[in-house]
């Protein structure tokens, strides 16, 4: 079943679609031209798309030819046949001159807090410490009762606030639902300890989209039920003076909640009927897996410039989805998914390893998806994914709950970044926690990374240093210059 | 509370009440703490109260609603004023289901008068009055609090410009929406005044830091409380009369709100939450088939959850204790739960029954499928996943997390292994030194549960072995052995320590925040009372709806 909604596009909303195009430069310049510019453009979106679980190691690294262990180390993906790539890259194949795995990133803040919630107390279990810290790099916020919770403004989030506009929500966020019990979700945060909420109906999202569609029809009689929706401005409009009149009478706490209410009142206000914007389909199809529905959804939300920052959280499947008996559950697998990974009693089953290694291919045809839809749309000369940042992270290294060695990979915005290349980074530095395995530059640089690419002047993101366990200090400042284009 | 959680961590582990890091020095408490009543944060309605509100208010419609975002929970509780900062997806579902609920009110003339309170606005005067009537009652309910001349005014301008734009009926409608979108109908400010007058002698000691809450202001929280919902005509007008002042006035209106059917909604939310009932609605369990646990079907977790809620709501509603709630055998069962009891189903199709479960099997939540396999993983118990539900939910202690890599999935007998009972399994996955730490208390208590599979059915024999439940209460004013859930329900039913965390929850809930050091005198107070009562709930409601904490603001919060 397909729904769709038609649309009249106005003509100042088309310009204003087109000046997206102006507005990031990439109007007139084909890929070969932006290659050579001088100028580096910043994407014009960013994607973050989120698997939890953690991926096995052996399942999606790859050896790179007389790459030294002890420093960077990478390797041209561009030639490679499609069995010459990882197992969970496989399906990334045609695109393998846009994406850039990279090895060694480790979640650095996350071992940080863990080496200090084990000397003051707290919730340090390591899947919810993972969890908050993936997307906020910072120490966790401890509720007694309560799992751990993000401490601070995810990356998201902060993007979200920079590049939101009238007419353009500043972030969504998708996919797997929040379940209140579960230490999987959430991985956006708005604040500390508060979660961004996350739609998991494709069919409500695409509804969200279009709630900023204002219906109208210009010299033409309109009924009451479109003069009374052509309201909905002026009555929002009363409604933020409602608030802007309370706000001043409360004490601090509440006054900021209802500030904070209040801007998002307006910010609908001034969205509505500004946006979609022309240049996109206005449809939505509903067939399909919900992960892949949600994938025409951002493109949706892209070409339209309804958004510029999206969060996907891939579900977990039910085991039977993907083949495996439906007694069993991808958490059991992942903790006997790796030889060796030994704690209490864990023991290795090779058939968790090849569950949790079809898990990470089934994620990785789930992201192909997004490529794909992305490439899909024209823009300019090039796509959509031409210049939006793909960011594919998972908030574990390992499935047996390590936070060293996270999958890392970045697809589109080649203007920024250096793709087509398998990249390794040394593990040479003090893991913060006693007698672990030594690590290489934490996520926070990569995020720093991010946000340069996005335009953004940023040289540090969340926590700025951390103590090894020898005593070192770990800088996280900087960007990671070696994923850059030189 | 605080310091006894906090000498309680310093064997234990990490008190609900006490913040992560663990002191054992108990600090002197200082005049604040003396007057024993904590901070009134901002509270945004919880998407329960805001459902149940939009119900109450206008129960003649039931437009078909988006979903809104979830709460942010915390200690197990959704409506935490801490976790309640806006975002732009809950903007937009509030302004859409006030959209819906607007035009399901004005949905035709007739429904207009009604809402009006209108017959004729067939002139600009007659459509003024009419205007200013509906501001005023919608303001009344919807604002639970009489509208100022000013604030009336505003919303008189507004719905003249929507009339001279459309028409009467779509101005009332445009009303209707803004009003449901206003800080003052989803949020609950609380206007503060000078405690001159109609505060209690009990107050005395407090008056010159503390003040009354204002009484509308009171109203509400008697209403968001008792009900999880808006105050009714009668409260509304008590607090017209200022007869929300003392403690006897205040009492009064509780009782009657307790013996309304309203009061059924927070006695299941409250055990809901606390408990953590709901996680048997969880994806994990949801999924579950015959093959895995032969008992279930894909209507077992909303049967379990409704035999909760009938068996919170019936036990407690006309005067249960918490000691029935953990030790009662009256059941509510439907088909598919008598299936899991081993009980006749009931003859009316679909419905539920009242039942006597089995004696020697059942006795209280803790022996029901929703918190039995709620805290299993499909197709196997989990001991310690039961365990922590004890500790964590009925004892508000936070078990010490697992070291990191610890493996937390099922563990299950090797080819060569023979037939294993679950308790085997768990105690050679926990026997390592670094694991008994924490695993010698949940495992002692969730053994105790070995005779309910992870459907919740009753069963004597695991995998051809005879079941082993066993277990130990460490760490509470009841400590013993046991021999299953029975006798591990007794005990906990007669513990102060239980009680203890019943008041805190209680407090917790009534509050939407978690309770201070200054309130430790009133925890001392509503434990002993509830004691007293021999775990009457109502008492404890009626107990902490009396208290300072309840009917005061501190200073601190202006």
């Amino acid at each position: 079943m397909s729904m769709s909604m038609s649309m009249k596009i106005r003509r100042r909303q088309l310009l204003k679609a087109l000046g997206l195009g102006a507005l990031s430069g990439l109007a007139v310049q084909g890929s070969e031209e932006r290659a050579r510019a001088d100028v580096v453009t910043p994407p014009a979106r960013i994607v973050f798309f989120v698997t939890p679980h953690g991926l096995v190691p052996n399942s999606w690294t790859m050896p790179i030819p007389n790459g030294a262990s002890d420093r960077f180390a990478e390797r041209e993906l561009a030639g490679l046949r499609e069995e010459e790539l990882s197992t969970v890259l496989r399906p990334l194949h045609s695109f393998r001159d846009r994406i850039l795995p990279i090895e060694g990133i480790s979640h650095t803040s996350a071992l940080a807090d863990i080496a200090e919630l084990a000397r003051t107390g707290g919730d340090l279990n390591n899947h919810s410490v993972g969890v908050a810290h993936l997307l906020t790099g910072t120490r966790a916020l401890q509720r007694p009762g309560s799992p751990c919770s993000g401490g601070a403004r995810s990356l998201d989030q902060e993007l979200a606030l920079r590049t939101g506009a009238p007419g353009r929500f500043g972030s969504r966020v998708y996919g797997f639902d929040y379940v209140p019990n579960a230490t999987v979700a959430p991985f956006s945060f708005l604040g500390p300890g508060q979660a961004t909420p996350i739609v998991a109906d494709p069919k409500a999202a695409y509804a969200d989209l279009m709630g900023y569609y204002v219906p109208v029809a210009k010299g033409e009689p309109r009924d009451r039920e479109a003069l009374i929706a052509a309201m909905r401005p002026s009555v929002l409009g009363a409604v933020g003076r409602e608030y802007e009149l309370l706000a001043p009478t409360l004490d601090e706490d509440g006054r900021k909640k209802l500030e904070e209410h209040r801007r998002l009142v307006r910010e609908l206000e001034a969205s509505l009927g500004a946006g979609p914007q022309a240049s996109c389909d206005p449809s939505f199809d509903q067939t399909g897996h919900e992960v892949t529905q949600l994938m025409r959804l951002v493109k949706l939300a892209f070409a339209c410039d309804l958004t510029r920052v999206v969060t996907v959280v891939a579900p977990v499947p039910q085991c039977p989805e993907l083949g495996y008996p439906a007694e069993a559950t991808m958490h059991g697998y992942a903790h006997q998914s790796i030889a060796g990974a030994t704690s209490c009693g864990t023991t290795f089953d090779p058939v968790a390893e090849r569950a949790m290694t079809d898990l990470g291919v089934w994620y990785a045809k789930h992201f192909a998806t997004l490529l794909r839809e992305l490439d899909s749309v024209q823009e300019g000369t090039g796509t959509l994914l031409d210049r939006t940042l793909v960011v594919w992270l998972t908030e574990l290294g390992t499935p047996t709950h390590a936070h060293h060695d996270g999958f890392t990979l970045l697809a589109g915005a080649q203007d920024f970044f250096k793709l087509g290349r398998y990249v390794r980074y040394p593990r040479t530095l003090s893991n913060p926690i006693p007698d672990y395995p030594r690590i290489g530059p934490g996520h926070n640089r990569l995020y720093v990374s991010l946000l340069q690419a996005m335009g953004q002047s940023d040289v540090t993101f969340g926590m700025t240093a951390a103590r090894g366990a020898d005593g070192s200090e770990i800088s996280l400042r900087g960007p990671l210059t070696e994923l850059h284009r030189g | 509370m605080a310091w006894v959680s906090r000498l309680l961590a310093c064997t234990i582990g990490v008190s609900i009440t006490g913040v992560g890091a663990i002191g054992c020095d108990a600090a002197e408490p200082t005049e604040t703490a003396r007057a024993g009543v904590g901070p009134s944060p901002l509270r945004r309605m919880s998407n329960g109260e805001y459902l149940n509100a939009l119900h109450d208010l206008f129960p003649e419609v039931s437009p078909v609603l988006p979903a809104l975002p979830n709460d942010t929970v915390v200690a197990g509780f959704e409506n935490a004023a801490e976790a309640q900062q806006p975002s732009d997806l809950r903007i937009a579902r509030y302004e859409t289901i006030a959209n819906l609920y607007a035009a399901a009110m004005t949905r035709d003339t007739a429904s207009v008068k009604a809402v009006v309170g209108c017959d004729d606005w067939s002139t600009p005067d007659l459509a003024e009055g009419c205007a200013s009537k509906l501001i005023e009652r919608m303001g009344r309910r919807l604002f639970r609090r009489p509208i100022p001349l000013e604030e009336r005014g505003r919303y008189a301008q507004r719905f003249q410009g929507w009339r001279a734009a459309i028409d009467f009926e779509a101005a009332v409608r445009l009303t209707l929406s803004a009003m449901l979108q206003a800080p003052s109908f989803l949020y609950r400010p609380e206007p503060w005044r000078s405690a001159t007058n109609g505060a209690s002698s009990s107050t005395s000691s407090s008056s010159n830091s503390s003040t009354r809450v204002e009484p509308y202001a009171m109203a509400s929280r008697l209403s968001f409380f008792l009900w999880e919902s808006v105050p009714d005509e009668a409260l509304l007008d008590a607090a017209a009369k200022d007869e929300l002042a003392t403690e006897l006035q205040v009492r009064s209106q509780a009782e009657r709100m307790l013996a309304d059917g309203r009061a059924r909604r927070t006695l299941w939310s409250f055990h809901r939450q606390w408990l953590g009932l709901g996680r048997i609605l969880d994806e994990e369990h949801t999924f579950r088939t015959p093959q895995i646990d032969p008992r279930w079907s894909p209507t077992t977790p909303v049967s379990a959850t409704t035999e909760s809620r009938l068996f919170v709501e019936n036990v407690l509603a006309p005067k249960g204790t918490l000691r029935d709630l953990l030790t009662s055998r009256r059941a509510w069962v439907d088909a598919d739960m008598a299936r899991i009891y081993g009980v006749a189903p009931p003859t009316n199709t679909g419905g539920f029954a009242e039942v006597l479960l089995p004696e020697g099997q059942r006795a209280g939540l803790l022996t029901r499928v929703a918190f039995l396999a709620g805290l299993s993983h499909r197709g196997g118990t989990s001991p310690p996943i039961r365990g922590n539900g004890i500790e964590l939910r009925l004892l508000c202690r936070l078990p010490l997390s697992p070291p990191p890599g610890a493996d937390l999935s099922m563990p299950t007998a090797g080819p060569s292994d023979g037939p294993k009972t679950t308790r085997a399994l768990f105690e050679l996955r926990t026997a390592p030194g670094k694991c008994q730490s924490c695993h010698a208390g949940l495992n002692g208590l969730g053994f105790g549960f070995e005779h309910y599979d992870a459907a919740g059915a009753f069963r004597t024999q695991e995998n051809g072995l005879p079941v082993d439940a066993h277990g130990a209460l460490f760490g509470t004013d009841v400590d013993r052995e046991f021999d299953g859930a029975l006798e591990l329900s007794g005990a906990l039913a007669r513990s102060e320590v239980v009680g203890r965390c019943a008041a805190t929850q209680w407090l917790r809930y009534a509050t939407g925040r978690a309770p201070q050091d200054v309130e430790e005198p009133l925890l001392e107070a509503l434990t002993t009372r509830f004691r007293a009562s021999d775990g009457d709930v109502r008492a404890l409601m009626l107990a902490i709806v009396t208290s300072d904490t309840f009917r005061l603001r501190s200073p601190e919060t202006r």
